[in-house]
Parts: C-alpha cells; sequence; structure tokens
C-alpha cells in the first residue's frame, strides 16, 4: 500500500500534462494525487501498512525500504494536507501550467518519499530530488527577484545535499554489519563516541541549512519572499520539516552520544536563532520577510526541544514541526492573498484591512488567528506546541530555555505590532480599489485556521501518533534523561 | 477683472465665483447628489415628523420607549411648504408622508411583522441618527443666532416651568422631583427646544429634495450648478419660517419658545444646523478611538471637525456623520440609476454603504456651497458686481470658506476627484 503513496503523484505528474492543457482542469487533475495520500495516511492510522523492501541498487546498498512509524505518518500527512492546499492555493492565471502542477506534485513526491524512507541512501535521493523541482518553481513563478532566490536556494541546498551525502556514505562504511543504509541497521550500529561526534556535524551543518537555523539560514529570507505562494507553502510547511525530521532520525536516533555531546551548543544555536528571528521579524517592513524571520524563531525553539532530547520535549519537537506547518503555511496563504489583492506587501503600505466594507475581513481575520497561533495563544495549535518545548527543556537547559521565552514574548511583540497596522487604522481611499476574495481562494486559508484551532483545542492530535516514537528516542538517548533526572 | 487665487484650493475659489459649487459640474456629480437627495428625503420625512412628535408630544415622558412609535396623526401631519393643504406651499408633491416611507415602514426591509419586532429588529427608519444630529446642535450651541441664548431667558423659563408643571399635573413624585432638581428637568426641555428646531429645519428640507429628484428625473435639472441654485432660492424662500417649540397636552398647547419671538428658519436652525453637523459633531462616535490628552480632540468645540465634510466614510460606523445609520436608511430609498452605478462600481453591493458614503459627501459639499453662496448673497454682493473691491470681498470671503478645508481630514481635495467612491 505504501508505494501507492509514491506512485499516485509520479503517475499523474507525468500523466497530465499529455491529458489536459486548460489551467482549470489540470489543477483539479494535480489535487487527485495529495487528496488520495490523504486518504491513504489517514487509513493508516488505523491500519498500519506492512514496510516495502526491494533491492534497487544492490551494489550501492541501495533499497526502495519504504515504511511508517510515528515520526512519519504525521510528516507524511502534513505534506499530504500542504500539497492540496498549495494546489487550490494556485493561481489559474499562472504561465505553463503543465510544467507546474507536475513540478509541485514532484516536491510531494520527494518529500513522502523522503518521510516513508527506511534507507538512508534513498532519504539523501529524495532529499536531493526536492531540490530541482523548487528550484524551478522559484525560477520561473516567483517575484521580481527570483533568478537571485533561486540560484541562493540552489546552492544552500546542494550543499546540504553533499553534506548529507557524505555523512551517510560515512554510515555505510563505517557500519560493521557492511554495506548497509537500512535505518534499522544503523539505528544498531553503535558507532564509536568520536566517530559520532564528527559525523554529527555534517548532519547538523546538512540539516540546518535545510530547517534552516542561524547562521545557515542565508537563503531562507530572500526565497520565501520570492517564492510564490503555493511554493512556499510548501516550502516552509513541509520542505523546512524534513530538516527537523533528518534531525531526529540521523541525529538523536542514530548518533546519540555525538548528540548528547553537541547539545548544549545545539541549544545555544536554537535560542540565538528563536532571539534572532524574532528580532528580525519585529524589524521588517515588509509582510513575507516578516512571516520568513518569524519562521527562523520557530526552527530556534524546535532545535531547543531537539537538544534537549527528553520524552516531553520530543513530543514537542513533532507537535511543532505539525503546528509550525499548519501555521507558516496558513500565514503564507494569507498574506500572499493579501499581496495578490493590494499589489503590496510593504506593511507601511497597508492598512485598515479589517474595514467590513472595503478591506479584507475574512482574510484579515484568518491572519490574525496565525499570528496568535504562531504567538502561542492558548487554543491554538502553537501554544501546545511551545508549552512542550519549554516544559520539556527547561531542565535541561534552563538558560535557552528562558531565551526562546522571551522570543516567544517578542513574537507577540511582532504579530500585535504588525497586525495593528495592518488590520486597524484607516483605509487609503487610494489603495482600497482591490477587489474582495472569493471563497475559492479563502479555503486553503479556512482549513488550515481549522486544523489550527483544532490542534489547539485537541493536543494529542498533534502528539497522539508519535508520543511512542519520541519515547523511543529519548529512552535511547539515555545519558540525557539520566541528566533529566539528576536534575 | 481681479487676479486669480492663491489660496490651495484657487480653482474650487474660482469655481465659486463663477456660480459654481465645490462639487465640479459633472453629469456623474448631478446624477449622484440628486439620487442620493432623493435617498435622504424619504428617511428626512420620517425625521422631522417624529423629531416633532417628540417635542410636541412625547416631551418629558420619563420612560420614553415608544418615541420613535410615531402617532397617525404625525405621519399624517401636512408639511407646511408642500402640498395641497399646506399653509405655505413653495414646493410640489403631497403634504402626508411619502409613499415609499409609508410603504417600508409596514414591512421594512424583511417581512410584514408587528411594529415592536421590526423596531428591535433595526429594521426601520433609524431615528438615532436625527437625534445624534440634534445632540450635536444642542451640545455647540455657540454657533451665532439668538436661539440658544433664548434658552436661558426668564421668559424661557417660564414657559419651561409652565409646560413642566402642566404636563406633570397629578403626578406628584415627578412634581418632587422637578422641585428637587429644576435644572434637571429645564435642560431636558431646552433640549427638546432643539428636537422641535431640528424637525422644523428638516420640514423643509424634505420637499426640497423631493422637488430635486421630480426635476431631475423630468429633465429640468441639468447641472451641478443648477442643482445648487435649487437649493439657494429655496433657502431664501424660507429664510423667515418661525422657529419655534410648542407642546400638546391634550388639547392645550404651552408656547415654550412662541413663534412671536422671531426665531427664523435660516439663522436658527439651517445655519446652526450646518456648523454643527457638516462641520463640527463631535469625536465621541463609533469604532474609532481619539486621546484628548494627546491633543487629538481640540481643546476649542469651534475647532471641532468631525462632520460629513470631514468624515472618513471608510470605516463604515466610525466617529463624524453620516454614521453607519443613516447609510443604512438611505440604503432602502435608492433610485434604480444611483444602484446601478453602485454595481459597476468598487464591490457593487458588498460596499455599497461606503459608495453611497461618499455620495451623500459629494451632496453635502453642494449644500454646503448652497449655503456658502446664500450667505454671500446675503452679506456681500453679486458675483456679476462690477466693483472690484467688492469682488475682492466676495473673494476674501470665499477664501475664508475654503480656509476651513485646509485641515487634512478635510475631503474637498478628495470630491474633485471623479474616482473617490
Amino acid at each position: 500500500m505504501l508505494i501507492v503513496l509514491l506512485i499516485i503523484p509520479l503517475l499523474i505528474g507525468l500523466l497530465q500534462p499529455l491529458i489536459a492543457s486548460d489551467s482549470r482542469r489540470l489543477r483539479s487533475i494535480a489535487a487527485v494525487a495529495p487528496s488520495i495520500q490523504l486518504c491513504l495516511g489517514i487509513w493508516f492510522l488505523k491500519n498500519p501498512p506492512d514496510s516495502i523492501s526491494i533491492e534497487w541498487l544492490p551494489q550501492l546498498g541501495l533499497k526502495l525500504e519504504l515504511g511508517v512509524d510515528g515520526l512519519s505518518l504525521p510528516l507524511v500527512i502534513l505534506t499530504a494536507i500542504l500539497t492540496l492546499l498549495a494546489i487550490c492555493a494556485s493561481q489559474l492565471e499562472y504561465v505553463r501550467p503543465r510544467l507546474y502542477y507536475p513540478l509541485l506534485l514532484s516536491v510531494n513526491l520527494g518529500l513522502i518519499t523522503a518521510f516513508l524512507a527506511q534507507n538512508a541512501l534513498l532519504f539523501v535521493l529524495a532529499y536531493e530530488l526536492i531540490l530541482i523541482p523548487t528550484t524551478l518553481l522559484v525560477a520561473i513563478w516567483g517575484g521580481s527577484q527570483r533568478a537571485g532566490a533561486a540560484i541562493r536556494f540552489l546552492i544552500y541546498g546542494a550543499i546540504s545535499g553533499v553534506i548529507l551525502l557524505g555523512v551517510v556514505l560515512c554510515f555505510g562504511w563505517l557500519n560493521r554489519s557492511g554495506l548497509n543504509f537500512s535505518y534499522s541497521s544503523l539505528s544498531q550500529a553503535s558507532l564509536p563516541f568520536n566517530q559520532q561526534r564528527w559525523l554529527l556535524i555534517g548532519v547538523l551543518v546538512a540539516f540546518c541549512l535545510k530547517l534552516p537555523i542561524v547562521p545557515l539560514h542565508g537563503w531562507q529570507p530572500k526565497t520565501y519572499s520570492q517564492a510564490p505562494t503555493p511554493v512556499v507553502m510548501l516550502m516552509s510547511g513541509a520542505v523546512s520539516k524534513m530538516g527537523a525530521y533528518g534531525l531526529l532520525r540521523f541525529g538523536l536516533e542514530f548518533l546519540p552520544d555525538g548528540w548528547m555531546y553537541w547539545s548544549p551548543l545545539i541549544a545555544a544555536l536554537g535560542a540565538f536563532s528563536a532571539i534572532y528571528g524574532a528580532l528580525n521579524a519585529i524589524a521588517q517592513k515588509d509582510i513575507r520577510l516578516l512571516i520568513a524571520y518569524s519562521s527562523i524563531g520557530h526552527m530556534g525553539m524546535l532545535m531547543l526541544a531537539l537538544a534537549a532530547a527528553t520524552t516531553l520535549s520530543l513530543q514537542g519537537v513533532m507537535a511543532q514541526m505539525l503546528a509550525h506547518g499548519l501555521i507558516i503555511a496558513l500565514l503564507f496563504n494569507l498574506v500572499g492573498l493579501i499581496e495578490l489583492k493590494t499589489g503590496t506587501r510593504s506593511i507601511a503600505e497597508l492598512s485598515g484591512l479589517m474595514n467590513p466594507q472595503r478591506g479584507l475581513p475574512f482574510t484579515s481575520s484568518l491572519l490574525l488567528i496565525g499570528l496568535m497561533a504562531a504567538a502561542g495563544v492558548p487554543g491554538l495549535a502553537g501554544f501546545v506546541a511551545e508549552l512542550l518545548i519549554f516544559e520539556g527543556s527547561w531542565k535541561i537547559f534552563p538558560w535557552p530555555t528562558l531565551a526562546c521565552l522571551l522570543a516567544s514574548g517578542f513574537t507577540a511583540v511582532y504579530a500585535v505590532r504588525f497586525f495593528n497596522r495592518v488590520g486597524f487604522g484607516r483605509l487609503d481611499p487610494a489603495r482600497a480599489n482591490w477587489v474582495s476574495t472569493t471563497w475559492g481562494e479563502r479555503l486553503p486559508a479556512l482549513i488550515l485556521s481549522l486544523l489550527v484551532l483544532i490542534g489547539g483545542i485537541w493536543p494529542t492530535s498533534l502528539t497522539g501518533i508519535s508520543e511512542a516514537t519520541t519515547a523511543q528516542i529519548a529512552i535511547s538517548n539515555t545519558s540525557t534523561n539520566q541528566l533529566e533526572q539528576q536534575s | 477683472m481681479i487676479p486669480p487665487s492663491t489660496h490651495k484650493y484657487a480653482d474650487v475659489i474660482h469655481r465659486l465665483e463663477a456660480g459654481g459649487s465645490m462639487l465640479p459640474d459633472t453629469p456623474e456629480n448631478l446624477e449622484q447628489i440628486i439620487g442620493i437627495y432623493k435617498a435622504y428625503a424619504v428617511p428626512m420625512d420620517f425625521y422631522w415628523r417624529d423629531l416633532l412628535y417628540i417635542a410636541e408630544r412625547v416631551f418629558l415622558n420619563p420612560l420614553p420607549a415608544f418615541k420613535y412609535f410615531i402617532s397617525k396623526q404625525y405621519m399624517d401631519l401636512a408639511n407646511s411648504y408642500s402640498g395641497d393643504n399646506s399653509k405655505l406651499r413653495i414646493w410640489r408633491g403631497g403634504e402626508k408622508a411619502h409613499p415609499e416611507l409609508v410603504a417600508f415602514m409596514k414591512r421594512g426591509e424583511t417581512i410584514s411583522m408587528p411594529k415592536i419586532l421590526h423596531h428591535l429588529w433595526h429594521d426601520r427608519i433609524n431615528m438615532e441618527f436625527a437625534e445624534a444630529c440634534m445632540q450635536a446642535m444642542f451640545w455647540h450651541q455657540d454657533m451665532g443666532g439668538r436661539f440658544n441664548d433664548y434658552l436661558e431667558s426668564k421668559a424661557y423659563l417660564a414657559n419651561a416651568d409652565r409646560a413642566i408643571k402642566a404636563y406633570f399635573k397629578g403626578n406628584p413624585l415627578m412634581l418632587l422631583l422637578y422641585k428637587l432638581f429644576p435644572e434637571m428637568f429645564i435642560e431636558q426641555v431646552r433640549q427638546l427646544s432643539y428636537y422641535s428646531n431640528l424637525g422644523l429645519f428638516w420640514e423643509v428640507m424634505a420637499p426640497v429634495f423631493f422637488e430635486m429628484s421630480d426635476l431631475y428625473d423630468e429633465g429640468g435639472i441639468n447641472s451641478v450648478p443648477e442643482a445648487m441654485d435649487f437649493l439657494v432660492n429655496g433657502i431664501f424662500a424660507v429664510a423667515g419660517r418661525p422657529i419655534y417649540h410648542h407642546v400638546y397636552m391634550g388639547n392645550e398647547c404651552i408656547e415654550i419658545i412662541p413663534k412671536s419671538e422671531g426665531f427664523t428658519w435660516l439663522y436658527e436652525a439651517a445655519l446652526p444646523y450646518v456648523e454643527a453637523v457638516f462641520y463640527r459633531t463631535s469625536p465621541f462616535r463609533g469604532t474609532k478611538s481619539y486621546n484628548a490628552q494627546a491633543n487629538q480632540v481640540p481643546a476649542d468645540q469651534a475647532d471641532f471637525h468631525y462632520g460629513i465634510l470631514y468624515a472618513d466614510v471608510y470605516p463604515v460606523g466610525s466617529a463624524g456623520i453620516p454614521p453607519t445609520l443613516l447609510m443604512q436608511d438611505m440604503l432602502h430609498f435608492l433610485p434604480a440609476y444611483l444602484e446601478a452605478t453602485y454595481q459597476n462600481h468598487g464591490r457593487g453591493d458588498e460596499d455599497k454603504l461606503i459608495q453611497l458614503g461618499i455620495t451623500f459627501q459629494r451632496s453635502m459639499y453642494n449644500v454646503t456651497s448652497a449655503v456658502i453662496q446664500a450667505l454671500r448673497c446675503a452679506l456681500l454682493y453679486p458675483l456679476t458686481d462690477p466693483d472690484l473691491e467688492h469682488l475682492l470681498a466676495n473673494r476674501r470671503f470665499f477664501e475664508a470658506q475654503m480656509d476651513r478645508f485646509l485641515r487634512p481630514e478635510a475631503r474637498l481635495s478628495d470630491i474633485q476627484q471623479q474616482n473617490y467612491r
């Protein structure tokens, strides 16, 4: 059954340009793939599928090994939701739709493969697969500075991919059971501490580039600000989560001793990223850049929780991955809509969007929900994630946790400041001639808002599936838990 | 020839000097202002009747819960200036309530149901707007004329005292309260005198607007200056009509402000109304908040600038006249051609209230132009006067009037553009 999750986007992506040319029809056909993935993903919650293992290139140790566990299944569902909503949010006016939708489905294919992979080499393959279509999507359908943004994304992504490939090959070479990249084999490999310590540097650099974390974030603000709205929804909501997922799998699960060694530095980096992202968000004058920097801040909190690696903090990691995936996609979708309707994304040029007659009251109301969720207001998904992170990390890394708490406070500052400027105030008559949003345009944001709300009032939806798996990973990291118990 | 004005609004001043209006003379502007006059006149026909009903009949009722439930007598009250039975017929039309008003009061915009349900559902004419205008006139007070000073006079106090005692005759509790707090009761009567004042003002304006609409439909008004001239002529036709306050208790009539006091429509009602409602009003209404301690509210009431000529129509429900309630009232009576215009611009149905509000703003600039021209006519010189000194005096007058629109909130420059909708 798992193979269906990969075959569907592959087939639709390949055949779609041949069977339709109309933009509306292409969009509808493209939406079929994530819809099926979503249905299957939900079905797998109750009926876990069997793992698959097919030899691909045995000489290289590459197998098509697929499986789901508590870490991957929630991310598969998240990817399906975000792909579906990204397709819904795609404008019918986009040029070259016969190229656009297959590229979007390629990103989906890469993500799903990466999350389902039970083989490190297969993961790297999927990791690299995402890079090219994403670059093309930014380069062709992006904003006025799309070329620079795409090249920057490509360079950072390529470096990340090469480093990851190197690390994974080292895994294979150092594995005492031969050239085997299976997760099951790697998790039992128990590499010596010294090897773990050095390999983890590679793992950290590769995945921190993807998340991204300061100081490896150079590509992110530019790319997020130039990518078309549906692509940035997918990039920020799902692609960046591949970084966090990789750190969990390759860092915490396969290199626990190395992780323990570097964890104070990882926590410090996380705290610094959280503060840096939030302060930069406060200073931004562009709505997209504001959201982009806010994402860096939230990824910083996630890093702190990963560093702590306690049972609770790892639940926080999973909750943050899902909550942030939904919230950031919601925010980018809404700022994209605002940009589309008003023709500007400059905060200084926007005001009075809550005006019931001439503004964008529905869009800005959902924006308020998204900002509140990002700021960690209780009752919304962001609160659950942040609470688990702070609670789980406090005993291990009190100072970085305090710094992240401060960053969370800054989040509220930029959220209030931003919305007060954009949502309230006087609507400028010279600018307020835009048309209102249609229900079709509102639908993705509406669904995301509902999911953010559900995550807030039913926290188990964020942590329930992954609880057992994260507990296993945390337990395997015995040293950290001993430290937790001592304190 | 006098040299061109160097004022910021020189173009507007030159237009006024040529006998025009502050509003540019375009077919669309004409269509918009006439259409909105018609839509305004219908609720106004209710406003003036109910204002008089409250001033004359409800009077000091301590629980005036039904003050908007106007009696049939007042719905059928003959307008003094239109209709066959009017005392001084100036304008055409019937003397009773307008048929569109009567029809609306029966069914509202929903369905036919008991009057109380229409009232509670706000499916009715929103008298709160009329009361807000009255309160603005009452609160600002010092706007010229003798009316306000008279409210402090011995004659007025004696008449008010007589009316209060007659109204509460046989009600010892209220009489005792009056004994204890006489100023409170007198102040209420003063306010009721302003109810009467505004009611008498709008009694004139409603048939004026109806006739302008009819003339436009017949092709009798073809330009904005013609519309303004019609208003100026109307102002002069009724300028001397009396402003008074009578109270009826059964068949007994007590004249709190008798007609013999000589208060006239132009100086005691029209000019204070324009000043209080078009220019000043108050900043305390709606969603926009002002910080008086940060000097966002002028210390001097005369500097208030929250009226329709300055109003930000975009935040519907915010400070300034017209508040949302008037827009809602006018929405029910829009002529078909104005409906079509709104459908073709902006968001059509969705932002009709804003488009309507801006049209109203345009139309009130035209009314204000009529008042300015009427004042110039009354106090200064004809526009065709051959004496340059007289023309310069006119220029100084117009420039002084335009100075009031130099503040950034003024919408005079906005209404010069047709795409301000």
